[in-house]
C-alpha cells in the first residue's frame, strides 16, 4: 500500500513540477475558459439576464472545453519523447499511473475553476451567497467524475495523430449526466432553497464511483505504445 | 458466420418483412384507437420495441468492447461497431417516434421532458461512437478507443437515464390505459423490430468482416489467423 | 571498475536462461510483424539482432522488454513466465528505444532521480550523478532535456535505461545520433556491462560492428528468424544476404 501511495505521489509531483516549469497548460486553459465566458457574456449582452440554470451551463461550457484541453496537454507530455514507455517499463501498476495522471488533471481543473468562476460571477452577476459551500461541493464532485473519464480517454487516444477534436467528442456525451445532474441540484438548492441532497447528488456520486473504478480497471488494457 | 448462404439470408429478411407487414396490418385494423391521444398514439407500438432494442444494441456494443479488450481479436471490434450502427439507426427511430408523439400530445416537436432528453442523450452516445471511428487510421488503435468508449457509454446509460429524470416532468402525464388488444399489439411489434435489429447487426458485422482484407499469415497458431 | 561498471562481478556460473521465446507472433493492424519467433538466450550473452528496415527488430525488442504483448506465443524472462502484466520482472529489464523516453521539461538529473525513485533505487540522487558522469553529461546535469542535442539526448536515454542496473538490457539502435567518440564510449560501455555478466540484446544496422561485439547473431527477415547462430560461425556478407528476400 505504501508503495502505491509513494508511487502515486511521485507521479503526481512529477506532473506538477513539469507544469510548474512552463505554466503553459494552466495559462492556456485559464485564458480559454475566460474567453468562452466572455463570448457568452457578449453574446447574451446586458439584456441576457441569466438565471440559475444558465449560470451552471455557462460555467460547464468553460469547464468542459478547458478540461479537455488540459487532459490533452498533460497526456501529450508523456507522448513527446515516448516517456510513457519508460513508465510502462518500470515495475509500476498501470492503475497507479492512472491515479497519478488523474490527480494532476484534477488539480488543473480546480485551478481552472478557481480562475474562471470569479470571472463568471463578476460578468454575469451570479449570486452564490445563498449556498457557496453547496456550489463548491457540487462542482468538485462533478469535476472528479469529469477528470476520471477525461484522463481515461486522453490515454486511449494518446497515440493517434488526429487528436484535436477527438477527445472532446468522446468525453462530452459521456459527461452529460454530470452537467444535467449538477445543474438540477444547484437549481433546487438556489432557486427552491432545498438542502443539498436527493437524486441529483446521488447521480453525481454514482458517476464518480462507477467511472473511477472502471477507469482503474480498464487502464491496464489501454496503455501499449 | 460468413458462410450464411444467400438463400438463408433472403429467407430471413422475407420473414422479417412479413412480420412487419403483419404488425402494421394489426395496427391499422385490429388495435383500437386510444381515447385521449388519437390515432398518432399508435407510434408507441414502434417506439417502445425500438427503444428496448436500442438498449440491447448498446449491450452488444459493450459485449464487443469487452471482448476486444480481453482478446484483442478485431472480430470483437467488428461486432461492437456493427451493434453501434444498429443502435444509431434504432435510436433515431426512437427519437423520431418520440417527437411525433410529443407533437401530437403537446403540439411541439421538442420538449426537454425526461423521456425525450434521455432518448436524445442515448442516441448521441452512439452517434459519437460511429463518427469517431473514421478519424483513427490504425485498426488496432481504432478498436481500442472504440472499446473503451463502448464500455464507458453503456455504463453511462443508467446514469443518463437517472439524470434525464431529474429534468422537469412533462406538463401532461403520458400514461395510457392499455386494453388487452393493445398489449397484444405491443407484444406483436417486438417480433419484426427484434428481427430487423438482429438482422441489421449481423449484416453490418458481415460487411465489416468482408471489408477487412485477410492477409495470409505465417503463424502456425490459429490465434494469429 | 571499468567505465564505472564492476567487471569482477563476472558472468553467472551455469547457463541460466535469460530469455526464452516460443512461437512469438505479433500482429499490428491485422498485419503480421513477427511470425513464430523462437529464441533461446542464456544469461550473460551478448546477442545482436540484425535485419532490414521493417523486419521486426524494434517490435521484437519491445516484446522481449514486456512493453508490448505478443498476439500469441510464450515468453519467459529469467525463468519466469511473462503472462499479461510482467510486474516485478520489469525491475530487471532495461530498454533503450528510438525515442529517449525522458521528460523534456525536466533536467537530466531530475529525470534520472525520478526514474530512480520509481524503480526504488537506493540513493537515487547519487546514482543519477554517477550515471551522468559515466555518459559525460555531468556539466549539463541541470539543464532541461529539451535543450539537448540529439546525441546528448541519446546519452541521457542510455543513463535512464541503466538507472536500476538491469540484468537484461535491450538496445534498439542506441548508436543513432552519436558522434564517433560517443560511439566508441558506448561500445566500451556495452562490452563492460557484458563483462559484468549482463545479458545484452542489441539491434543495430552496422553489421560488422554488431558481429564484432556479439556472441550470438539473430537475423530477422519479414518477422521471421532466418539465422540464429554463433557470431564465430557467421560473416557479415552472409548475414546481409540473409536479411534480404531471396
Amino acid at each position: 500500500m505504501t508503495t502505491v501511495l509513494r508511487q502515486v505521489a511521485l507521479l503526481t509531483m512529477k506532473d506538477l513540477r513539469i507544469e510548474a516549469r512552463g505554466r503553459q497548460t494552466i495559462s492556456l486553459v485559464a485564458v480559454l475558459g475566460t474567453l468562452i465566458i466572455a463570448v457568452l457574456g457578449l453574446g447574451l449582452g446586458p439584456e441576457g439576464r441569466v438565471g440559475g440554470a444558465g449560470a451552471t451551463a455557462i460555467l460547464w461550457v468553460a469547464y468542459l472545453f478547458g478540461g479537455v484541453l488540459s487532459f490533452e496537454k498533460t497526456m501529450a507530455v508523456e507522448r513527446e519523447e515516448a516517456a510513457m514507455a519508460a513508465l510502462l517499463l518500470a515495475p509500476v501498476d498501470r492503475g497507479v499511473i492512472y491515479l497519478g495522471k488523474l490527480i494532476g488533471n484534477l488539480a488543473l481543473m480546480l485551478a481552472l475553476a478557481a480562475v474562471i468562476t470569479p470571472v463568471a460571477v463578476l460578468l454575469f452577476g451570479f449570486d452564490l451567497s445563498a449556498a457557496p459551500l453547496a456550489f463548491a461541493a457540487v462542482m468538485v464532485i462533478s469535476m472528479i467524475g469529469f477528470a476520471a473519464v477525461g484522463t481515461l480517454f486522453a490515454a486511449a487516444v494518446a497515440s493517434t495523430r488526429l487528436q484535436g477534436g477527438l477527445l472532446a467528442l468522446l468525453v462530452f456525451p459521456v459527461s452529460l449526466p454530470l452537467v444535467v445532474a449538477s445543474t438540477q441540484v444547484l437549481v433546487s438548492v438556489f432557486r427552491d432553497g432545498e438542502p443539498l441532497g436527493g437524486l441529483g447528488l446521488a447521480v453525481l456520486v454514482a458517476f464518480d464511483a462507477v467511472f473511477l473504478v472502471t477507469s482503474w480497471l480498464v487502464f491496464e488494457c489501454i496503455l501499449e505504445p | 458466420m460468413l458462410e450464411i448462404s444467400r438463400k438463408a439470408s433472403a429467407a430471413y429478411w422475407m420473414a422479417a418483412l412479413a412480420a412487419l407487414a403483419g404488425a402494421v396490418a394489426m395496427l391499422i385494423y385490429y388495435t383500437p384507437v386510444e381515447e385521449t391521444m388519437g390515432p398518432i398514439q399508435k407510434v408507441f407500438y414502434l417506439h417502445l420495441p425500438a427503444a428496448i432494442n436500442t438498449l440491447l444494441a448498446g449491450a452488444a456494443v459493450f459485449a464487443g468492447s469487452v471482448g476486444y479488450l480481453w482478446r484483442r481479436d478485431l472480430r470483437w471490434d467488428d461486432l461492437a461497431a456493427a451493434a453501434a450502427d444498429a443502435a444509431v439507426i434504432l435510436g433515431l427511430v426512437v427519437l423520431l417516434t418520440g417527437m411525433v408523439w410529443a407533437h401530437s400530445a403537446w403540439g411541439v416537436w421538442w420538449t426537454w421532458s425526461p423521456r425525450l432528453t434521455f432518448t436524445f442523450m442515448l442516441w448521441l452516445l452512439y452517434v459519437v461512437y460511429v463518427l469517431i471511428r473514421p478519424s483513427i487510421e490504425s485498426a488496432d488503435r481504432r478498436a481500442l478507443v472504440s472499446a473503451v468508449y463502448g464500455i464507458v457509454a453503456f455504463l453511462d446509460v443508467p446514469l443518463v437515464y437517472l439524470s434525464a429524470y431529474l429534468m422537469p416532468q412533462d406538463i401532461h402525464p403520458t400514461s395510457i390505459n392499455m386494453v388487452g388488444s393493445m398489449k397484444l399489439t405491443l407484444a406483436a411489434w417486438f417480433v419484426p423490430v427484434g428481427l430487423i435489429s438482429a438482422g441489421l447487426v449481423v449484416a453490418r458485422y458481415r460487411a465489416r468482416r468482408r471489408a477487412r482484407t485477410q492477409e495470409t499469415v505465417g503463424c502456425r497458431r490459429p490465434a494469429c489467423a | 571498475m571499468v567505465m564505472g561498471v564492476d567487471i569482477d562481478a563476472g558472468p553467472p556460473p551455469c547457463g541460466e536462461t535469460a530469455v526464452r521465446a516460443l512461437d512469438l507472433c505479433k500482429q499490428i493492424d491485422g498485419r503480421p510483424v513477427l511470425r513464430d519467433v523462437s529464441i533461446d538466450i542464456p544469461e550473460g550473452r551478448f546477442v545482436a539482432v540484425l535485419g532490414a528496415n521493417g523486419a521486426g527488430k524494434s517490435t521484437l525488442l519491445k516484446v522481449l522488454a514486456t512493453l508490448v504483448r505478443p498476439t500469441s506465443g510464450e515468453l519467459e524472462i529469467f525463468g519466469r513466465r511473462v503472462r499479461g502484466d510482467a510486474g516485478p520482472l520489469r525491475a530487471r529489464i532495461g530498454l533503450i528505444g528510438h525515442q529517449s523516453m525522458l521528460y523534456r521539461e525536466l533536467s537530466a538529473r531530475a529525470n534520472l532521480v525520478f526514474f530512480g525513485r520509481l524503480y526504488g533505487v537506493p540513493q537515487p540522487a547519487e546514482r543519477a550523478m554517477h550515471l551522468l558522469e559515466m555518459v559525460g553529461l555531468s556539466d549539463r546535469a541541470d539543464d532541461a532535456v529539451k535543450t539537448f542535442s540529439r546525441g546528448m539526448m541519446q546519452r541521457a536515454a542510455i543513463a535512464r535505461a541503466l538507472v536500476h542496473e538491469p540484468d537484461l538490457l535491450l538496445a534498439d539502435e542506441p548508436f543513432a545520433g552519436l558522434d564517433p567518440p560517443s560511439v566508441l564510449a558506448l561500445e566500451a560501455l556495452l562490452l563492460a556491462l557484458h563483462e559484468a555478466g549482463k545479458t545484452i540484446i542489441l539491434a543495430h544496422h552496422d553489421v560488422d560492428q554488431s558481429l564484432r561485439m556479439a556472441q550470438q547473431a539473430i537475423v530477422l527477415r519479414q518477422g521471421e528468424v532466418v539465422v540464429d547462430r554463433c557470431t564465430r560461425l557467421l560473416d557479415s556478407t552472409t548475414a546481409i544476404r540473409e536479411m534480404v528476400t531471396a
